[in-house]
């Protein structure tokens, strides 16, 4: 380490390679960060205490069938069961199909037990629940189209033939949606369904919220149980293994970013490799100078690597680090619809793009410092470059 | 006069380390480019290439695929005997009501696949000319038979001619297989109407496919469709309804874009290493140069020449390398209807040229301050030694 002056020295002869160099490494880390991070977030859906205690029911061929209302009492009655409500997806457009965000018609009677991870004043909560035409929705939603406490709204809906006027009741900050989602009442939902088609009574999902984290597998069975040879068998999965099986429909894209990742790191070393082979070769002389003071050709060795590892070691500092600032301050649930609702450079991910920049500082530099340690002094102090 | 290019190519040859690493490390930007493109390239002509502008879908106003639509029967009789349809022989209307389910199936490398399932007839095939069987025979109605496209047994397990699945709780058996082409129909199990909408117990259709006798028959098909207040229906071409879809390319334009332009710059750098090294080391052969009698500009331009040479050679290895992925099959979500979508990686002129011109664009921006350096070195120069 002594020779730490010696390394950051010679890094600083040539200061515009150096920048070059770390700044085309910087840029793919911090491409690197983005796209682990998109993966991380596939893989890991959101999951807090309150979520960890909420199962989906939904219909054991797929989720586009529907299941009988009549399913809610029934899950109601399983032990361990402490709260459940059906949910529809509602496909709310506004105004125009591009505004288009999460909005589900869900029973409000238990609805807050369900979800007590939302964050809303009581008065709120009773106003939502007394409107039959009200709607509570998030926080950054809210913001998005700038609605307030009691604005009316029209929304069509894009999967159901209806259209709906709601009132804005209660706008609540949390949940692990991060504020994203639109919610009304499953039964003026139900009302307009009928409307349409004479009979309806269905719903999609079932969410439950179970007495304690413990009972989360067996209550699972025990609905799947109830329901096994009925005409409507069910599937219950926790929220997360949901969200992970949502996810798992984009098919392959994690195989593409994977790949894509692995390309970049390859790219990167020949960055980093062609800047190393061009210093050494300057510095042939020198390096014959240094041995002919005295350097061993393992102290050469570390000092060339030292030098690589230092070059791309700066260069991931200067991607990752930036990569988290940047997306701790992004909006990404509303980007996308609610579909990924956090975008975070996790720990995880740094301490991989510290691995890729060892990597690739030990990979640049291998050859060039290998054959520059193992000539003859002589040899180095004669050449020109 | 000009320097020749000769002269480009030779210097690029002495430092043939560093010219290979720079060309790589631009090739395998644009190689990954290149790959990008083709999925969105192979995605987009899925829906954009199927159909016939004679053929018309019918489908719920507002329905943006044909999985969250659904219409009563006396609908499909009041479109389909509509005058400007195609009569058979049988004086019949050439048109097919259809209903289209979503069902899970296993796929091969893990995970679930959402796979639509098309209730249709006999008619379906004259109606789709692109739709061949290639093993097996066609499905016989009312007796649960399937028949499964090509692209789908790659993917999904238990599909092959003569096993036996159960969907929806009842048996159902595979008789053929069929090839669509790059359709959308390629990602679809068929069966008659009626197996699915008894077995799903919903009489009712989700679209209906009717061809036109020419141009203007579809266009007065189209307008008596969409204004008849009974029955609440739009009428498209077939092209027109799937080129909606092709916001399932979404995500993959993004991530594009972030890995074109973040890749990009990193490459930029990489090359401006490389060129400003040329320079460099070069200071007394531009001298020279000059005191031959070029210009300023001849050497400019010499220099950029040389940066569009590296990244051209940088350009056609990534298109290589890019095209190697050529028809390689991949599969995600149909971002309309939320089944699976197999479609196939298109490298095409216009995705190569696509590709070349990104590389150039990257060697001009790289080229571009070290070919004004090279510029400022001065006549004086070819006296130190």
């Amino acid at each position: 380490m002594k020779f730490i002056r010696l390394i950051v020295k010679n890094l600083l002869r040539n200061k515009r390679r150096t920048f070059l160099t770390v700044s085309s490494i910087a840029v793919s880390v911090f491409l690197i960060a983005t796209l682990e991070t998109v993966l991380t977030e596939l893989r890991n859906p959101p999951e807090t205490p309150d979520s960890a205690l909420r199962l989906v029911v939904r219909h054991g061929i797929s989720m586009f069938e529907i299941l009988p209302y009549a399913h809610r009492a029934k899950i109601a009655r399983v032990e361990g069961v402490e709260a459940v409500i059906a949910s529809m997806w509602f496909g709310a457009v506004y105004k125009d199909p591009s505004n288009f965000f999460a909005s589900f018609a869900v029973d409000t009677d238990q609805f807050f037990q369900v979800y007590p991870d939302l964050q809303i004043t009581e008065e709120e909560k009773e106003a939502f629940i007394r409107d039959r035409t009200g709607a509570l929705v998030g926080r950054s939603l809210a913001k998005r189209f700038g609605w307030e406490l009691g604005d009316r709204i029209f929304l069509e809906s894009n999967t159901w033939p209806i259209t709906v006027e709601l009132t804005i009741q209660g706008i609540y900050d949390g949940g692990t949606d991060l504020g994203n989602t639109l919610y009304l009442h499953w039964d003026y939902f139900n009302e307009l369904l009928k409307k349409e088609y004479g009979a309806w009574d269905t719903t999609v999902f079932f969410w439950v919220r179970v007495k304690s984290p413990d009972l989360v597998g067996s209550v699972s069975e025990r609905i799947d149980e109830t329901f096994r040879n009925s005409s409507f068998p069910t599937k219950t999965e926790t929220e997360k293994g949901f969200l992970l099986s949502i996810t798992n429909m984009l098919g392959d894209v994690q195989l593409l970013i994977t790949s894509i990742v692995s390309v970049v790191i390859f790219a990167v070393i020949l960055v980093a490799a062609n800047t190393m082979a061009m210093s050494i070769r300057e510095r042939t002389r020198e390096i014959g100078v240094l041995k002919a003071l005295g350097f061993r050709r393992r102290q050469v060795l570390r000092l060339l690597l030292g030098e690589s590892l230092l070059l791309s070691l700066s260069g991931v500092v200067l991607g990752a680090l930036p990569a988290r600032w940047l997306y701790s301050g992004l909006n990404i649930a509303q980007i996308t619809s609610g579909f990924i609702s956090k975008f975070e450079v996790t720990n995880g991910t740094l301490l991989l793009c510290l691995a890729i920049g060892i990597v690739v500082g030990i990979a640049a530099a291998a050859v060039p410092a290998w054959q520059a340690a193992r000539r003859p002094t002589v040899e180095a102090l004669r050449s020109v470059v | 006069m000009r320097i020749p290019v000769k002269y480009n190519f030779r210097s690029l040859m002495v430092r043939r380390v560093s010219t290979f690493m720079t060309v790589m490390g631009i090739g395998l930007t644009v190689g990954i480019v290149v790959v990008l493109l083709a999925m969105i390239r192979g995605l987009d002509l899925t829906f954009t290439e199927t159909g016939d502008d004679l053929n018309l879908v019918i489908v719920r106003k507002g329905a943006e695929s044909e999985v969250t639509s659904y219409f009563a029967p006396n609908a499909y009789d009041l479109v389909r005997y509509l005058p400007g349809v195609v009569r058979d022989t049988g004086n019949e209307p050439l048109a097919v009501g259809e209903i289209v389910v979503v069902i899970n199936l296993p796929r091969k490398d893990g995970g679930e696949s959402n796979i639509a399932v098309r209730g249709t007839s006999e008619k379906s095939f004259l109606l789709r000319p692109e739709v061949q069987i290639v093993a097996g025979r066609k499905f016989r109605p009312g007796v649960r038979e399937l028949i499964v496209s090509r692209s789908l047994l790659e993917r999904v397990e238990g599909l092959d001619v003569g096993s036996e699945i159960e969907l929806h709780g009842v048996p159902w058996t595979v008789v053929g297989l069929f090839d669509a082409g790059s359709s959308a129909y390629a990602s679809e199990i068929w069966t008659g109407y009626t197996d699915v909408a008894q077995t799903w117990q919903r009489p009712v259709y989700s679209s209906l496919l009717l061809r036109a006798e020419s141009a203007e028959a579809a266009e007065s098909i189209k307008r008596r469709v969409s204004e008849d207040q009974r029955i609440q229906l739009d009428a498209f071409t077939q092209k027109e309804f799937f080129s909606n879809q092709t916001v399932s390319s979404v995500g993959l334009k993004v991530l594009a874009t972030l890995v074109a332009v973040i890749m990009g710059v990193g490459s930029c750098f990489a090359v401006m290493n490389m060129m400003y090294g040329q320079v460099m080391s070069r200071r007394q052969e531009i001298a020279t140069l000059r005191a031959l009698g070029f210009r300023r500009r001849h050497i400019v331009s010499s220099f950029l020449v040389e940066a569009l040479i590296l990244s051209f050679f940088g350009g056609l290895t990534g298109c290589l390398l890019g095209s190697l992925f050529h028809g390689y099959s991949a599969g995600t979500s149909n971002l309309m209807s939320f089944s699976e979508i197999v479609f196939n990686f298109r490298v095409t002129p216009e995705v190569l040229s696509a590709g070349l011109a990104y590389a150039l664009v990257v060697g001009l921006f790289g080229g571009f301050l070290p070919a004004r350096q090279a510029a400022t070195v001065r006549l004086v120069e070819i006296l130190r030694q």
